[in-house]
């Protein structure tokens, strides 16, 4: 392909909040058409048509018929399954929102499927893209901490409301939400696998069938051991939708990563509330661009498949040394 | 009038010592200290008399209350000859080394009739309190998940015994047990413990353990217990609840930082934080312990509270070399 080429691009279902994030992306990349929309919901598909300005396609499969080069994947996360399939069917490259499914067998089934059809499949772990964790990593890999010995991390947000409490459609609450980011920051600073799982988890703060809270412990392959907190604790009246934190420790010293740190504090009469203003860079703007420059120069995706099969399996075995009260093995 | 000995003549010997020269009821009579330049510096700064060993302290000296300041694997027996010669006593934290003795401490210390005080300092920091009133008052709604984080450089002090696991319990023991204990004063108690730390490692300078609790009400607390920190001392706390959340920073609650130049290219510049409060901490908690034995009142943190923040520490210990979680309950 030339450096010239034009991506083509449908998003599948507007489900997901984030779909309304990469749409934007979208329209702000030059090698990029942003070509249409198509969604379980009829009318949802057209009204994001026309607030994007680009085609809602009455299904999918007349969206994957087309000339499309790859899709965004932003489903509710038991429906990514179904849909990053149809689209690898159809020869489509994907970029499946996280976490890459709602169970393991179906994130497996994702990765085969998509590496039989020989297209490209990126899960979107945005977080990988930011300019502090980057430098992090840097740091991290080149030794500047020393030893890793461990690692504490935070995504705590505010409660997302909506299919995300439905466990037929989320697959479980806040742990299968929140803990994926974590797990593959962690992983690309260890460059190891977690091998043992302990977690609490409970729905005390809203007392519903799904839960909101969860403390996750991973001894990581190297005997790095670390915790994730992937609860919806941020009240509603939080100035800003949540966090990502990573505090690293190493013989040598110890590092900290506010992710989204580079904020204008606002005090506003005018809402009655304090809030965040975010100014750093645009993580998802990132990811986007790296997606499209491996389909258009037919490189390797910078987030695979198979790292949000991994990132996955920690949500999903959180859950069952919850319900255990036990330490899991994924080794044994 | 209480008269009053401090059994170890280090670092939060001195504390307690300042403290109670504040006190108009309260006598600082002698200081024992295995050194004995140690004990005649402490002595002669105080005007108090000083010995090297407890019997030449309890044959030497008429006193009413012993005051324990000496490495943690050493308060058992202190407290031993202390409560069997009548004295009312207070013991740094944490109580003992093992649960064990501090189960022995609690027996020994109520079948001789003398008060144990676990000095659990914490309790009197203003901040702790005035987090642990809001919560009760409901600030927050029912709190569901906690997290606390106390960070500081390994600590290197007089023979740094902090430094030998067998002495000091290592960061999951001896520093972290000021959030077990502020934990169980806000949340009730305690059902399981999960840790995960460097306990059984060896890397100089460095200790870190992250603890989860469990407790009875369902609440889960996560403590970080940091001695990897190049530099510098911080707390931090947050609480999550039904209706809201509070958080607290030490690095972001200081009212004064002070910043000198440089003196020359060589040197470096620091800026330095200050929390003051007109009253320590440390003036707080003696202060109400002398004021309990005055008027025959039972402490608000008893040797039973001691014993429980132990119980915690031991229980992170055992889940950190066992690679499981401990049931209390």
């Amino acid at each position: 392909m030339s450096d010239n080429k034009v991506v083509k691009i449908g998003i599948m279902s507007f489900a997901h909040m984030h779909a309304h994030a990469y749409a934007s992306c979208l329209k702000k990349i030059p090698a990029v058409e942003f070509v249409g929309i198509a969604d379980d919901d009829q009318a949802r598909a057209e009204e994001m048509a026309e607030l994007y300005g680009v085609k809602a396609f009455a299904t999918y499969e007349e969206m994957l018929a087309s000339d499309i080069d790859a899709v965004i994947v932003a489903s509710e996360n038991a429906n990514h399954r179904r849909h990053v399939v149809m689209a690898a069917q159809s020869e489509k490259h994907a970029l499946c929102e996280k976490p890459l499914a709602s169970t393991k067998q179906d994130a497996e089934a994702i990765v085969e499927v998509c590496k039989r059809s020989g297209v490209k499949l990126m899960t979107a772990f945005p977080c990988r893209f930011h300019p502090a964790f980057k430098r992090l990593k840097e740091s991290v890999l080149e030794g500047r901490l020393g030893k890793l010995l461990a690692m504490k991390g935070t995504n705590q947000g505010q409660c997302p409301g909506g299919w995300f409490l439905d466990k037929n459609l989320s697959g479980g609450g806040a742990v299968i939400d929140h803990t994926v980011h974590l797990v593959d920051l962690m992983r690309v600073l260890t460059k190891a696998e977690p091998a043992r799982i302990y977690a609490e988890i409970d729905n005390r703060m809203f007392g519903g069938d799904y839960d909101d809270t969860g403390i996750i412990s991973i001894d990581f392959t190297n005997n790095v051991f670390a915790t994730i907190d992937s609860s919806w604790s941020r009240p509603k009246s939080y100035p800003f939708w949540g966090n990502v934190n990573l505090e690293v420790i190493g013989t040598q010293g110890v590092a900290k990563m506010e992710m989204f740190a580079q904020k204008i504090d606002v005090f506003s009469d005018r809402t009655g509330k304090h809030t965040y203003e975010y100014w750093g860079d645009d993580i998802n703007q990132a990811m986007i661009e790296s997606f499209v420059d491996s389909i258009a120069h037919d490189k390797p995706v910078e987030v695979t498949g198979e790292d949000g099969v991994k990132a996955l399996e920690v949500a999903v075995v959180a859950y069952e040394s919850a319900s255990r009260r036990e330490v899991i093995d994924l080794y044994a | 009038m209480q008269r009053v000995a401090i059994v170890g003549a280090g670092r939060i010997g001195v504390v307690h010592a300042e403290a109670y020269a504040q006190m108009s009821n309260v006598e600082l009579v002698a200081v024992c200290d295995i050194k004995a330049a140690a004990a005649e510096e402490f002595a002669a700064k105080y005007s108090a008399k000083a010995f090297t060993t407890m019997k030449a302290l309890l044959s030497g000296v008429e006193f009413d209350v012993i005051d324990i300041c000496t490495p943690t694997h050493t308060h058992i027996d202190y407290i031993k000859q202390a409560a069997a010669a009548g004295k009312q006593i207070c013991c740094e934290k944490p109580l003992t080394r093992t649960t064990g003795q501090a189960m022995e401490a609690v027996r020994i210390c109520e079948e001789a009739g003398v008060t144990l005080f676990p000095a659990q300092v914490l309790r009197w920091f203003p901040e702790f309190k005035k987090m642990r009133e809001l919560i009760l008052d409901g600030a927050i709604g029912k709190p569901v998940v906690v997290r606390t984080s106390r960070g500081c450089a390994y600590p290197s002090r007089v023979d740094n015994w902090f430094a030998d696991v067998k002495n000091s319990g290592g960061v999951a023991l001896d520093m972290i047990i000021h959030d077990y204990d502020w934990l169980r004063w806000c949340f009730g108690k305690v059902r399981r413990v999960y840790a995960r730390g460097l306990y059984e490692s060896n890397f100089p300078l460095t200790d870190y353990a992250l603890v989860t609790l469990r407790f009875e009400s369902g609440l889960i607390a996560h403590v970080e217990g940091n001695w990897a920190r190049p530099s510098g001392f911080l707390t931090t706390v947050e609480v999550a609840g039904t209706e809201g959340l509070l958080s607290y920073s030490s690095a972001e609650t200081a009212p004064l930082t002070i910043e000198l130049k440089a003196k020359d290219e060589q040197s470096i510049s620091v800026a330095v934080p200050e929390s003051p409060v007109s009253r320590s901490p440390y003036y707080l908690e003696l202060k109400h312990f002398i004021d309990c034995l005055e008027e025959g009142r039972r402490p608000d943190v008893t040797a039973e509270d001691g014993l429980e923040a132990v119980r915690i520490g031991e229980a992170a210990i055992r889940s950190i070399t066992t690679d499981r979680p401990v049931a209390l309950a």
